[in-house]
């Protein structure tokens, strides 16, 4: 090869937000990714480097944008970046399952008079829905730019697209696709014309032009000329269905079967989202799914403690042999080993559980769900989607948490996940069972059913006050796409499940270990180093600097803050802490229960402090792994420690209401 | 009339979009404008409705499909 030049290739990934272009993006870097912003503004910017033969390439990940007119900081970044130079070739991501939508893009994009190399994504969901694109004719009526179908996923197509780049940055631009009809188009020359008296020749004289024609604020700004007597009203509207029917040729022309697969979509839409049938279908779709997670779940579960008690027993008994001091011993098995495996008994749960949202999402019905629940929801300002986190969180609220990414927005998204904590998770029962039988035998199944129902009301009522009280008063502003239905195909939710999985136990293997240890430390370890008793222990000290603030819920003992703390590891462990605390053996026992009841009345404890201690148990913040997990979500440590605060404030505010209210009366 | 007047299973022209400026131009990048087509596929008393336009079904919130201005049925 000669000597050529060997100043790297800048590609810019240009495409509709969810069209698979990051995923992409990141097959061609790995991980060698450098993250900063766009100078002055807050919108990511990820570069990365690859080469093709010895060829060094620059790539660049652009913001997802629909379009490319200038409304948000996103779209005014990708505009800029393009039109001063800083990219050589443009990689139009698209979602091929939905061209029509992603082609009005490459429309624009074709204008700016770039290179591009339209990379035909989602091939595989295509052929799926039994459809087929003419890659032939595709690339014809795109003013024969390169077609390269890939997968990101399958890392397939990687090279093509490579050798495309370097192959067509030497090439200049293409022709014009896009011709407007006679009257615009005499506009745009008119425009042109005065363009290259005031500026000379440009590259992309006529994208300028188009863009004035359109009256678009940042050309107008950059390239300010008077056509006010040609482009006396915008006529971006007409620019735009033009591009669109020009679109909607080639989608007649280059894809094939769509007809049939409409056809039986909408024939199951007559049913899914029929005014009446849609919601009890709904329902009995999220009870199935319930079902599924919990009872073949809680079945797995039970497989997994066995085993993690073996695994357990077996570490004692090794690290015994091995003559290991007794603080690492009990560091390993009481802590860490107690902590992340019982993280770890939830992966069957949340295995199921993503498998059957994997089916839903993947079948098409997901989308429906947000249409189906838009009325029902709104009425507390939240999306139709978030029902279903909401009812997950009374299995689990780490799955309750992590499906919320389903929610279209990041406001959605936090509301949802701000009251999902309050439904009530399995993990609070066994704090139910245990307190409710002790102090309400007669009624102990009602004042079970009450937290629940206490739960969900402190759920409903959070999410209105938001809804009330915050300044945006969006509405009912649903837009959301309903893809054709599809039979789901088992690569993708397997995925799917695997990328939830594995996301789950990283997070088991980092989050949790730590916070294992550091309870287990603050449990075992006081002022005075090893602590065999719990009351020397800093966990003790920290339990009696809260016995003040929590005498006015009637809670106010050391023990019982140090139950609530370590109930921060996970919620039933309250159970277990109220055990070794007050030395007793077998907890859900008869006898082990009249023992507790015996330790607490000689405190005074009786039945309103035990609904007290309940009420703060369901709605104080959830489980480290929840905390976790609402991190991860969010990405903000901020939030998540305000939203940990906020709960614990509503627990405190609910059990001192209860005890006071309570003690008066009773 | 507003779109969440018209008729399941039949086909309208949009005359004019009013929302929003931030819905509206995403309206408009989906191709729902002046002069399209819409078929409505289904709608709730709230005024939630699925239009199909340009080959691909959109769910609206009542307050886009109340922005949404058509006129009437048209023999697609």
């Amino acid at each position: 090869m000669p000597e050529r030049d060997k100043r790297p290739i800048r590609v810019g990934f240009v495409g509709n937000p969810n069209c698979g272009k990051t995923t992409l993006f990141n097959a061609f870097t790995g991980a060698n990714l450098k993250v900063a912003n766009w100078p002055g503004v807050t919108v990511e910017r990820v570069e990365g480097e690859a080469n093709y033969k010895g060829r060094p390439i620059k790539v660049i990940d652009l913001p997802g944008i629909y379009s490319l007119t200038s409304y948000t900081i996103e779209e005014i970044v990708t505009r800029k970046c393009i039109e001063e130079n800083q990219v050589d070739v443009i990689i139009n991501v698209v979602d091929a399952s939905c061209l029509e939508r992603n082609l009005y893009l490459t429309m624009q994009l074709l204008e700016l008079r770039k290179p591009v190399i339209l990379a035909l994504n989602m091939m595989d969901i295509v052929e799926e829905r039994g459809m087929e694109i003419d890659l032939h004719r595709l690339p014809e009526m795109l003013g024969e730019i390169p077609v390269v179908p890939v997968s990101a996923r399958r890392r397939t197509g990687l090279d093509v697209l490579l050798h495309a780049v370097v192959h067509h940055y030497e090439e200049g631009p293409k022709g014009i696709v896009v011709r407007y009809d006679e009257e615009i188009e005499k506009k745009i020359s008119q425009i042109e014309e005065i363009l290259r008296m005031k500026y000379g020749e440009m590259e992309n004289m006529r994208w300028h032009a188009i863009k004035l024609l359109e009256h678009d604020g940042e050309v107008e700004k950059d390239h300010p000329v008077d056509v006010s007597h040609i482009a006396e009203q915008s006529y971006e509207k007409r620019i735009i269905n033009e591009k669109y029917d020009y679109i909607e040729e080639i989608v007649e022309e280059c894809l094939f079967n769509k007809q049939e697969k409409a056809a039986a979509t909408d024939r199951i839409d007559a049913y899914l989202t029929h005014p009446v049938w849609g919601i009890p279908i709904f329902l009995g779709i999220m009870a199935l799914v319930f079902f599924l997670t919990f009872t073949v779940g809680d079945f797995l579960k039970g497989y997994f403690e066995v085993g993690l008690e073996y695994f357990s027993a077996g570490a004692l008994t090794l690290l015994t042999n091995l003559n290991v001091s007794s603080w690492i011993i009990s560091l390993v098995v009481d802590g860490i080993i107690a902590g992340v495996g019982g993280i770890l008994t939830f992966l069957p749960n949340i295995f199921i559980l993503f498998l059957a949202l994997a089916f839903l999402e993947d079948s098409g019905y997901m989308a429906r769900v947000a249409y189906v629940m838009n009325e029902t929801m709104s009425m507390v300002g939240l999306s139709g989607k978030a029902f279903l986190p909401m009812i997950l969180g009374f299995g689990c609220t780490v799955p309750a948490v992590m499906a919320s990414r389903a929610l279209p927005s990041d406001r959605d998204r936090r509301r949802t996940i701000l009251v999902t904590p309050f439904m009530s998770c399995s993990a609070r029962l066994p704090i139910y069972v245990l307190f409710a039988e002790i102090f309400f035998p007669e009624h102990a199944l009602l004042i079970a059913y009450s937290l629940y129902l206490v739960g969900l009301l402190v759920a409903i009522l959070v999410a209105l006050i938001v809804h009330k009280t915050s300044k945006d008063t969006e509405g009912d502003t649903l837009l959301i796409e309903l893809p054709e239905y599809k039979t789901p195909n088992a690569r993708t939710v397997a995925i799917y499940v695997w990328d939830k999985v594995k996301d789950y136990l990283s997070k088991a293997g980092t989050v949790i270990f730590i916070a294992s240890i550091v309870l287990w430390f603050v449990l075992n370890a006081g002022p005075a180093g090893f602590v065999g008793d719990v009351s020397d222990s800093f966990a003790a000290m920290i339990g009696r600097i809260l016995v003040p603030v929590l005498r006015p819920a009637g809670l106010g003992s050391w023990q019982i803050g140090v139950a609530l703390i370590s109930g921060l590891s996970a919620k039933e462990v309250v159970v277990s802490s109220f055990a070794v605390l007050y030395g007793i053996s077998n907890i859900n026992s008869e006898a082990g229960m009249g023992a507790l009841a015996g330790a607490l009345s000689q405190m005074g404890f009786g039945a309103v402090n035990a609904y007290a201690l309940m009420i703060f148990c369901l709605l104080y913040s959830p489980c480290m792994a929840a905390v976790a997990t609402i991190h991860r979500e969010t990405g903000s440590w901020k939030w998540t420690l305000r939203m940990v605060i906020f709960q614990l404030l509503v627990a405190w505010a609910g059990a001192v209401l209860v005890y006071q209210v309570g003690s008066r009366i009773f | 009339m507003k779109l969440q007047e018209g008729k399941i299973g039949e086909t309208y022209r949009v005359k004019s979009v009013r929302t929003e400026d931030k819905l509206t131009r995403r309206l408009e990048a989906l191709g729902v404008n002046e002069d399209t087509l819409v078929t409505i596929m289904n709608k709730k008393g709230s005024g939630t409705v699925i239009i199909k336009v340009r080959g691909t079904r959109l769910a609206l919130g009542q307050k886009i499909s109340d922005g949404i201005e058509i006129g009437g049925a048209e023999n697609a």
